[in-house]
This record gives structure tokens, C-alpha cells and sequence, in this order.
């Protein structure tokens, strides 16, 4: 009975009021950020989920908190290939030269534009369950509740990680986003706000980088 | 010179069926088609057969009706002759009903009313004939045609692959039959030879030359194919089979029937040789599927669709090709007809394949009007090169790779334009508007060797400090830029982006580009604005001095 009990009290979608899930057997993708990774479970990004970044301005930092591991993600790893980051609807160029200075792999950048939001939604979930991409970066303004939940899904079987960037307006929007975060700007730095974080507690992170 | 038929050799060669039975008498048939001296009759001093060939011949009496009709209704094929519509073959239904060949339009319709009538086609005939071949050519690199309704396989070659001629005789006429064709079949070391007893309905394999003679003798002449003249003329005379023909005399015969008809009868018994012309696939495939009516249902298109890319794979697969590029040509009655091209980056021939970039190309087309027929172009074929598979467990820790990046590539582009869809790079090149572009292939860049340490070991401690050391050591680049450079409003010498901009770094210099005459000639600097977001600006130097522009955001 008890071996059930723990089974399913170790399960990282219940939560469990002051428990922090970090020993839960889902292990998180390291940001690279310390002060962010002791407040994500699993120390880290929820790997093979969706995440979601809610912003106003692009330029915030909103990719660096990205870079470490995509970076990582992006290089090969023990015996199988190296794995896709794609890049779906971004509002500018991503800039090669930084994203180099940052260790990510160009090789396995790939960037995607299509014409419509009905269509990056569409590319992104494509993207997601083709199992080529280890991330996929969506920027979109029509991710509502069904369509989080498709990515959502898609990610799980895709075994990918997803990321969207909306924007402040989305906070009332109910989502199926694992990890939701919004990014501010503080007095010394960019504030992260947990807002909701599965099998994790909602917080703030000041100077998030410091 | 009258006998140069040696004896045949007593009949022990292979039957596959039981062979009708006339192998008595005229086995040891003397030939005493006498022959003159009037010039072009004599007979080749040998019977030379130079190689040891057989000659499979298939024929198919039933391809009018096989070419148009599929249905168990009572349907017959119809053609004009002397004026008059005749019922030129019937299906099982309509024979049963008393409906048989050579009967007017008119009294076959007094028999049965409902009787379905369809023109002969040719072209039709033709083409399924042309795509026979094809098929045919798995058995045998020398398939030969002959119009209408006759193939020629030549497979003396192919025995010891395919088992003999039993099994591969057998897999031909299973074969056919799946493809839904009554076929006559018979074998004969020569063409003609082949092809008379084919048309005669004998099954018999003949594969000694020296039995043709007593093989083909007891034939009735209507199998011979000769205009209808000459055997009525046969028949006047009394001669009614192959063998009877063979014992008139040879000067007098070509005297009354022209030389080409002595000529056939030399070939087909192996006296002349008799060379055939190899039937070749068309390099680049081409097929049409033709609709019974107009029809604007998604679903069935596509399963038409479908089927012309089942036949373009059977094509590619033969050939060890691929294509890049089809099209599919959407007819209609009314209008002109709709293009829909579909290309790939890299080569492909599998069904599924092509299939799936279809399903999401046609998702978006819009027919201006119903479809009557569909017609499938193939692109220049190359050489196929297989894919490296990962044998399953090498994945890593079971990730399921359904498909190849490229074939992501295919598909995202196929639905949202070829040029949406694509890698980036980066150039040596100091201006940074030129130091990078786009790739369009994605094939691996030999990685760099100065990959930042810090990211190898990604749980240490040291790591920020690690980034933070390595950026400083280099310029200090933006992740995000922006195509064409922005002009910023300047409030009292003060560029604004959303509100006053504050320099915090810089400024960078850069300069020079003489040899492109792209020369530029700017500071950079790095500022932030009241909201947070840090700008990448620069100031031109020189004639444009004083006005601002945003190129990049620190995202």
C-alpha cells in the first residue's frame, strides 16, 4: 500500500502544498541560471512540456534566459545526434554571430516564418511531433487555451520542449503550459515571475542573471 | 533441296500443360514446299537459329473490353465496320444473354435492353499495353510489343533467375491475372512461332527448334494474323491449317500470296532470323487517370492521386531513381486546367512521401471547377541514395525519430512557401549586416572548434561567471537584429525608442567596406530605454551625422 501511496505522491502533477518536487523522478533541463533552477522542479526547465514566457517588449533578455540551454541542447550529446532548435514566426532575425558568442550550434538552427498565426500554431506542432527538434521557440499572439493544449500534447510526443513568448495580455488566459512565466523589468536587473509551475510553487526570481 | 527439316527429335521436352494432342502425325512432317529458283523464294540453306532463344508471348484478346470496362453488368465494346456499329467483344454477362461478337448494335440491344455499349478506344489499348510492358520487363530486359494486343517476352535469359520456365511462366500469368487480364501464354523459340500458337490458344512450350515444324503445323491459319483476303483465299483453296500451307510449293505460293507472307512462315519456323525492336520506357514518368465523371470529392481525387503515385514509385523503383519535383495537371471540362507542382529539397520516390506534401498542397488548393481527369508529371529522375537508418536502440533514451529533418523542412515549406523555411549561418565578414545569411540546405557545418567550455559542463557553479567571462572577452552582439536598420526619433539630441534611450555602452566602431562599395562608417552602442529593453543603435559617421538608428535588441 505504501509503495503505491509514494508512487503517487512522487508523481510531479500533484502538488503538494510546501513539498518542493525537486527529488520528484522528472528531472528539469538546467538553465544555466542558478537563483532561477532552485525554484524550478526538477531544477530546472520542465523538459518534453510546454513553457510559457509572457513579455511586453521584446529585448528584455527574454533569450538569454534561453541561451545556456539551448546551447547545450543544440550540441551533440554522447552517441546520438545533435538535435533541432526551431524557430517559429520570431519577431526579428535571430543574429548568428550572438548565438554563436552564446555556444549554440547554427547547424542545428532552424527558422521558420510563416504567413499567418493559424500557421506558425500549425508549423509549431508540426515541428514538435516530427521528433527531429530538442526545442521549439514559438512567437505567437493566437496561442489560446485549445491550441496550448495541442502544444502541450505535441511536446509530450514529440519528447520536445516548447517554448512560447506572449505577450502580458495572456495573463487572464487560462493555459495548458506547464511552466508559465512573465518577465519584468526590476530595479537592478529583469524579474522573472513564476506564475504557474507544475509540481512547482508560484514565486519571483529577482535579477534572474545577477 | 526439299527436305531440310531435320526429324524432330521425339517430343520429351516440358509441357506445362497438357499438349493437344497432334504430336503423331505431323511430327516427322517432310517439307516439300518445293522450291524454286524464282529469285527471293529460296529457303536460307540452314534453319538458323543463331542464339538459343525463347519467346514468350502473351496475348490478350480481351484487352478492348479490359481497357474500358470493369463492371460485372452486361457491357459490350462496340466498333464501327463498313459502316456499320458491330459488337466487337463481350463480357460474360452480356454472352450469357446472347450477345457475341460480330452482332449488329441494334440486335444486340433487341437481346438486352440495359446492355452497356462503349466505343473502342485505341489510344486506351495502347497505353495499357505501353504500361504491360513495363510491368513485363521485371521478367526480362527485352520486352517487345506488338500492336494491339500482343507482348513479347524474351526469356531464355531469365529462366535460371526466375526457376525455370514453369515458375516464371507461372508468376506471369498470376501476375496478369491480378492486374485483371485474360491472357493467352505460349512459348516457342521464335517470336512468331510464339505468338501463332498464343493466338491459336494453345498453351504449349515448345523449346527445341526442331519441333516447331510439327508443333506449329496443325495450327488453323486464322491465327496467322493475315489480311482477311488472303485466308479467305487459303480457305478457297482448301489449305486450312499452318501445315497445309507449309506443303505448297514455295515459288508458287509467293507468286500468289507475296514474298513477305513466305517470309513470315521462314521466321516463324527459325529459317530467317527475325529481329525485334526491345520496347523502352519513357526516362521521365508520365501517367493520367482518367474519371468516369466530373468529380469534386476531395477524397476520391486524392485516391486517384494516389494511385498515379503507387505507378510513379513502381516507376522510380525499377530504375533505382528519384524525383525532386512532380506535378499533378487537375483537367476540366470547362476551364483550363489546374497546376499543382510539389517539390522536395532532397530526391524521394516513396508513396508516403509524396503523398503527405499532396495531402497538405491540396488542402489549400481551390478547384475552380470539378476534375475529369488527372495527369501525373515526373521531374528528371536521379540517382536514388538510400538513407542511413539508426537501428532503434541507438536513439537516444528512446526517442522516436519519425522522420528526417529534411522531410520536416518539406512539409512545413510545402504548406507556407518554399522560402519561409530555412538555417542560418555565419559569415566571416566585420559589417554586421553581411555576417550572416540564410542556408537553405541542412547538412552539417563542420562545427567550430572554440565552443565556450562552460557549456560542456552545464551544472558547475563557475558557469555564470563563465558567461560572463567569455562575453566580455568578445564584442558584445545582440540576439535579435533587425532586417533594415530603424531610424530613431531624436528629442533634443536624445534618441528615443518608446521613451528616452540611455547609452550604457560603447561606443564600437565599425568601418570600411571599399571593395563591395557597401562601405559603412558607424558607432555602436548599447542603450536601454525607460521600459528595460536594451537597443543595439548606431550613428553614422560622416555625411549622416546626427541621425540614430536601432539595429538590434538585446532579447
Amino acid at each position: 500500500m505504501s509503495e503505491a501511496l509514494e508512487n503517487l505522491l512522487t508523481n510531479p502533477r500533484i502538488w503538494r502544498g510546501q513539498a518542493r518536487a525537486g527529488d520528484s523522478r522528472c528531472k528539469g533541463l538546467a538553465s544555466g541560471y542558478p537563483k532561477l533552477d532552485q525554484h524550478l522542479p526538477g531544477g530546472g526547465w520542465p523538459q518534453h512540456a510546454l513553457t510559457e514566457i509572457l513579455l511586453d517588449h521584446y529585448g528584455m533578455g527574454e533569450l538569454q534566459l534561453l541561451m545556456p540551454s539551448l546551447a547545450r541542447l543544440s550540441q551533440p550529446q554522447d552517441d546520438s545526434d545533435a538535435a533541432w532548435i526551431a524557430w517559429i514566426a520570431p519577431p526579428f532575425e535571430p543574429y548568428p554571430p550572438a548565438l554563436k558568442q552564446w555556444g549554440v550550434n547554427l547547424s542545428r538552427v532552424l527558422i521558420v516564418r510563416p504567413r499567418g498565426g493559424k500557421e506558425a500554431l500549425w508549423a509549431a506542432e508540426q515541428a514538435l511531433i516530427s521528433g527531429n527538434c530538442a526545442a521549439v521557440l514559438l512567437w505567437s499572439n493566437e496561442l489560446d487555451d485549445s491550441a496550448s493544449r495541442r502544444l502541450q500534447l505535441a511536446a509530450e510526443a514529440g519528447q520536445c520542449w516548447a517554448i512560447a513568448f506572449r505577450s502580458l495580455k495572456a495573463l487572464s488566459q487560462a493555459s495548458a503550459a506547464a511552466l508559465r512565466i512573465r518577465l519584468d523589468v526590476g530595479e537592478r536587473g529583469t524579474d522573472l515571475g513564476i506564475l504557474k509551475s507544475r509540481g512547482g510553487r508560484p514565486a519571483v526570481v529577482r535579477d534572474y542573471a545577477g | 533441296m526439299s527436305i531440310r527439316e531435320k526429324p524432330p527429335a521425339p517430343s520429351r521436352e516440358a509441357t506445362p500443360t497438357p499438349a493437344v494432342k497432334q504430336g503423331h502425325k505431323p511430327a516427322t512432317l517432310p517439307l516439300p514446299l518445293a522450291l524454286a529458283d524464282v529469285p527471293g523464294t529460296e529457303p536460307p540453306l540452314q534453319a538458323t537459329i543463331p542464339l538459343r532463344q525463347l519467346w514468350l508471348c502473351v496475348y490478350l484478346p480481351a484487352l478492348p473490353l479490359e481497357a474500358l470496362v470493369d463492371t460485372t453488368e452486361p457491357a459490350a465494346i462496340v466498333e464501327e465496320q463498313q459502316g456499320v456499329w458491330k459488337i466487337l467483344l463481350a463480357n460474360t454477362n452480356a454472352h450469357a444473354a446472347g450477345v457475341v461478337p460480330g452482332l449488329t448494335v441494334n440486335a444486340a440491344l433487341a437481346l438486352l435492353p440495359e446492355l452497356r455499349l462503349d466505343e473502342r478506344k485505341p489510344a486506351r489499348e495502347a497505353l495499357l499495353l505501353r504500361e504491360l510492358a513495363g510491368w513485363a520487363s521485371k521478367f526480362t530486359s527485352f520486352v517487345c510489343m506488338d500492336a494491339p494486343s500482343l507482348l513479347l517476352l524474351e526469356i531464355a535469359g531469365s529462366l535460371a533467375l526466375f526457376g525455370g520456365i514453369k515458375a516464371l511462366r507461372a508468376r506471369i500469368v498470376r501476375g496478369l491475372d491480378s492486374q485483371g487480364f485474360h491472357a493467352g501464354i505460349a512459348i516457342a523459340p521464335t517470336p512468331l512461332a510464339a505468338t501463332w500458337l498464343a493466338r491459336a490458344g494453345q498453351k504449349l512450350c515448345i523449346r527445341d527448334p526442331r519441333n516447331l515444324v510439327g508443333r506449329i503445323g496443325p495450327l488453323p491459319i486464322g491465327c496467322l494474323g493475315w489480311p482477311d483476303s488472303v485466308t479467305a483465299s487459303l480457305m478457297g483453296m482448301g489449305v486450312t491449317s499452318i501445315g497445309e500451307i507449309l506443303r505448297l510449293p514455295r515459288q508458287g505460293f509467293a507468286k500468289r500470296f507475296g514474298a513477305c507472307r513466305l517470309l513470315d512462315l521462314d521466321r516463324a519456323l527459325g529459317r530467317l532470323p527475325d529481329p525485334r525492336v526491345s520496347y523502352r520506357e519513357p526516362e521521365r514518368f508520365t501517367a493520367d487517370y482518367e474519371l468516369n465523371q466530373e468529380e469534386s470529392n476531395a477524397e476520391l481525387l486524392l485516391n486517384a492521386c494516389r494511385e498515379l503515385l503507387v505507378r510513379l514509385e513502381r516507376f522510380l523503383l525499377s530504375r533505382q531513381m528519384a524525383v525532386q519535383q512532380i506535378e499533378f495537371i487537375f483537367f476540366h471540362l470547362q476551364m483550363p486546367a489546374t497546376f499543382l507542382p510539389l517539390g522536395c529539397a532532397q530526391a524521394h520516390r516513396t508513396v508516403t512521401h509524396w503523398f503527405g506534401l499532396l495531402e497538405i498542397k491540396f488542402d489549400r488548393l481551390t478547384l475552380p471547377a470539378p476534375v475529369i481527369a488527372i495527369q501525373l508529371c515526373a521531374g528528371q529522375g536521379q540517382k536514388f541514395v538510400a538513407e542511413t537508418e539508426v537501428l532503434p536502440f541507438k536513439t537516444q533514451n528512446g526517442k522516436k525519430r519519425n522522420t528526417s529533418i529534411t522531410q520536416l523542412a518539406e512539409r512545413l515549406s510545402a504548406r507556407i512557401g518554399d522560402a519561409s523555411v530555412h538555417g542560418i549561418s555565419v559569415v566571416a565578414e566585420h559589417r554586421p549586416q553581411y555576417a550572416w545569411q540564410p542556408r537553405s540546405n541542412f547538412e552539417e557545418i563542420p562545427h567550430c572548434a572554440n565552443v565556450p567550455a562552460w557549456q560542456l559542463n552545464s551544472h558547475a557553479p563557475e558557469l555564470l561567471a563563465e558567461i560572463h567571462r567569455t562575453n566580455s572577452l568578445v564584442l558584445q552582439r545582440p540576439l535579435w537584429v533587425l532586417r533594415d536598420p530603424e531610424r530613431l526619433l531624436v528629442v533634443a539630441g536624445v534618441p528615443c525608442y518608446q521613451g528616452a534611450l540611455e547609452l550604457i555602452k560603447g561606443p564600437e566602431r565599425i568601418e570600411t567596406g571599399w571593395w563591395d562599395d557597401n562601405g559603412i562608417a558607424r558607432d555602436y552602442f548599447v542603450a536601454v530605454n525607460p521600459a528595460g529593453v536594451h537597443l543595439w543603435i548606431y550613428r553614422n559617421r560622416g555625411r549622416n551625422k546626427g541621425s540614430w538608428y536601432v539595429h538590434g535588441k538585446f532579447g
